[in-house]
């Protein structure tokens, strides 16, 4: 039961790769919620928002931007996966593997 | 409902202590994975070398240089456990005091070593 | 009540804030060598300038963050050194370049060799930020900058052919020295468009504790305070057109551009230029190594404020100590203070892109603006100045090279 510490800079960007080794974006940002377990209340990773086009998500969320690069982005197959934290193998950090197909994944809206 | 975007909302954001002082910005956050559990959101660093690292190893170089032509050997960095968080906002507040913190040595030093030595540098607001 | 008095301030500071050594230099040399030809660059300067400051003003009173802080919490440390480098740089040079005219101010009133000025203008401008408050700093140098309205009263008094003046506010090709003509439109455009303003302007709104009840003082003073600025720079040109162009002058010196003022008003002329260029370089001197230390100060994180005494904010008070007297030092080795203008107003032209760019980003998001995010029109404005700044950029080296006489 070793814990191990990562930074969160040297997972955001990392590609992640599919149960197949097929690359299906990069970790563009961690999702956390509050989990009251053991009297404490911790803040832990729900999901990961993984994608293709790292700036695009850093607009999204003007109304008139974010129209734009919805259609922008459908036109040029950019796709976002909510990926809940049980089904990211973070064993080597660097390497981001999910435990599921890519056709398996959860899409973003 | 609560979920917090740690690249966007988290990482970079101002910080401030129980007193509403700006203390710095989160530079880093270090997660804990465990076997089995989600990994936790664990410790905020405050540090100019974690920023360096996040910039790249040629400026974590240039970073150690400077230290060592100032002569000092640590980094005044700090951690603060994640727990200490009491409000994610605009700015995140963290139940700590300001002035114990080590990332704050430079600005104490300063205070008192060289703007404080010169004359209407402290006292009644202006 | 009070917000009337808060436009009126911003609109004052915007009169003596616009004409500054950049502003004066480059149209007093723009006017000399082309006539009225180039009024319509500071008018694209003008405009643009307003609409960047309307921007960052209401990012800061609606998000209660300046634009430096955004910088650096929307983009992540990596992408906001770009920023920040640039304009930590080009405002340097800028700086160094209005200590410049303070001395050359004082050179012309005294008779003292400028480079002996640069050194005690640093220090009464340090002990300027280092006693006073922001409502000091920005009062004191809008009141007295309204001398400069002397340039508006010197082109009136000089007739101008107000059609051709009129027509000169539509962009048009020049007949001879084509380098020379788009060098000096260049740098007439980094004078008008400089970031430090932008940037003063939104850490000034979190200084003065703007909410989204100023949106309109905020609408206001960045657009009637910038048609003010902006109508006393095309008179430096006018004036320039009508003392100087005729008499074939070509600026070399400071002294050339004190004759603006001079010959249509007199010994009083020569008076009012010397207060006018003191007052306004003294207060661009002050509110840039403000912006340099707020944006310093905001990027990493630290206590800031002109309204804290400087031992409550350590490491910004030394920043802003050490970063005037710093600049203090090409103008007391000697350098030539138009040069240094000239090619600091080429160098802020290129810095541009890194400043625009990203407010277009935050001006949309929602969750900083909420319902005040940039319509249609303003987001259009914006990535007109957007290309604009690329097109600087891209041609300010060889401008400079070709063109930078």
């Amino acid at each position: 039961m070793s814990a191990r510490t990562v930074a969160l800079s040297d997972l955001l960007g990392r590609t992640v790769r599919d149960a197949d080794g097929r690359k299906i974006g990069r970790i563009e940002e961690l999702n956390a919620e509050i989990s009251l377990e053991h009297r404490r209340s911790d803040y832990v990773v729900t999901h990961f928002s993984v994608g293709r086009f790292k700036p695009l998500d850093m607009i999204a969320t003007g109304n008139f931007v974010q129209q734009l690069v919805r259609r922008v982005t459908r036109a040029t197959g950019y796709r976002r996966y909510e990926i809940p934290w049980d089904w990211m193998d973070l064993g080597d950090p660097a390497h981001p593997r999910v435990r599921r197909r890519e056709d398996e994944l959860p899409r973003a809206g | 409902m609560g979920t917090v975007h740690l690249s966007r909302n988290v990482i970079d954001t101002q910080l401030v202590d129980r007193h509403q002082q700006k203390i710095g910005r989160i530079d880093e956050l270090l997660l804990e994975l465990e076997e089995g559990k989600p990994p936790r959101v664990a410790t905020i660093v405050i540090s100019g070398a974690a920023r360096a690292r996040r910039v790249g190893g040629w400026m974590v170089a240039c970073h150690r240089a400077v230290h060592a032509l100032l002569g000092q050997r640590a980094e005044h960095e700090s951690r603060v456990p994640f727990d200490a968080v009491r409000c994610i906002a605009d700015t995140i507040e963290l139940d700590v005091e300001g002035n114990t913190l080590e990332s704050l040595r430079l600005e104490r030093w300063l205070s008192e070593h060289v703007i404080g030595r010169i004359p209407g540098a402290s006292g009644e607001r202006k | 009540m009070k917000k009337w008095g808060e436009v009126a301030l911003g609109v004052v500071t915007c009169i003596g804030g616009f004409l500054e050594v950049g502003s004066i230099a480059t149209s007093a040399q723009g006017g000399a060598e082309f006539g009225y030809q180039l009024a319509w660059v500071l008018l694209l300067g003008t405009l643009s300038l307003a609409i960047l400051m309307e921007m960052t003003g209401r990012l800061a009173a609606v998000s209660r963050r300046s634009y430096g802080d955004l910088l650096r919490e929307r983009f992540g440390y990596r992408f906001f050194l770009l920023p920040f480098l640039a304009v930590f740089i080009v405002s340097l040079l800028v700086l160094a370049s209005e200590i410049g005219g303070v001395a050359i101010a004082l050179q012309l009133a005294t008779g003292v060799a400028f480079r002996w000025w640069a050194i005690p203008t640093a220090l009464i401008g340090w002990l300027l930020l280092w006693r006073g408050n922001f409502s000091i700093v920005e009062q004191g140098t809008a009141l007295l900058g309204l001398v400069a309205l002397s340039f508006g009263v010197a082109a009136l008094v000089l007739h101008p052919a107000w059609p051709t003046l009129g027509r000169a506010l539509l962009p048009s090709l020049p007949s001879h020295d084509h380098a020379r003509y788009w060098y000096l439109a260049v740098s007439m455009l980094g004078a008008s468009i400089s970031p430090y303003l932008y940037l003063f302007y939104s850490a000034g709104a979190i200084e003065d504790e703007w909410t989204i009840e100023h949106l309109g003082v905020n609408r206001i003073t960045a657009s009637v305070g910038n048609v003010f600025g902006g109508g006393l720079a095309i008179a430096s040109l006018v004036t320039a057109a009508l003392v100087l162009a005729p008499r074939e002058i070509r600026v070399d010196a400071y002294e050339q551009i004190a004759l603006l003022l001079a010959t249509p008003l007199g010994r009083p002329g020569f008076v009012f230029f010397v207060m006018t260029l003191f007052i306004t370089c003294f207060g661009a001197t002050i509110e840039i190594v403000l912006a340099m230390a707020y944006i310093l100060a905001q990027g990493f994180g630290w206590r800031w404020s002109e309204n804290l005494k400087p031992a409550q904010d350590a490491r910004f008070s030394t920043s802003y100590t050490v970063l005037i007297l710093l600049a203090a030092v090409p103008i007391a080795l000697g350098m030539d203070p138009l040069s240094l203008t000239n090619i600091s107003m080429v160098a802020t032209a290129a810095s541009l892109p890194v400043t625009v760019i990203p407010l277009f980003v935050l001006m949309n998001d929602g969750d900083l603006l909420n319902t005040n995010v940039n319509g249609w029109a303003s987001n259009l404005a914006l990535v007109v100045i957007a290309l604009l700044s690329v097109v600087l950029l891209v041609a300010a080296l060889p401008l400079q090279l070709l063109g930078g006489g």
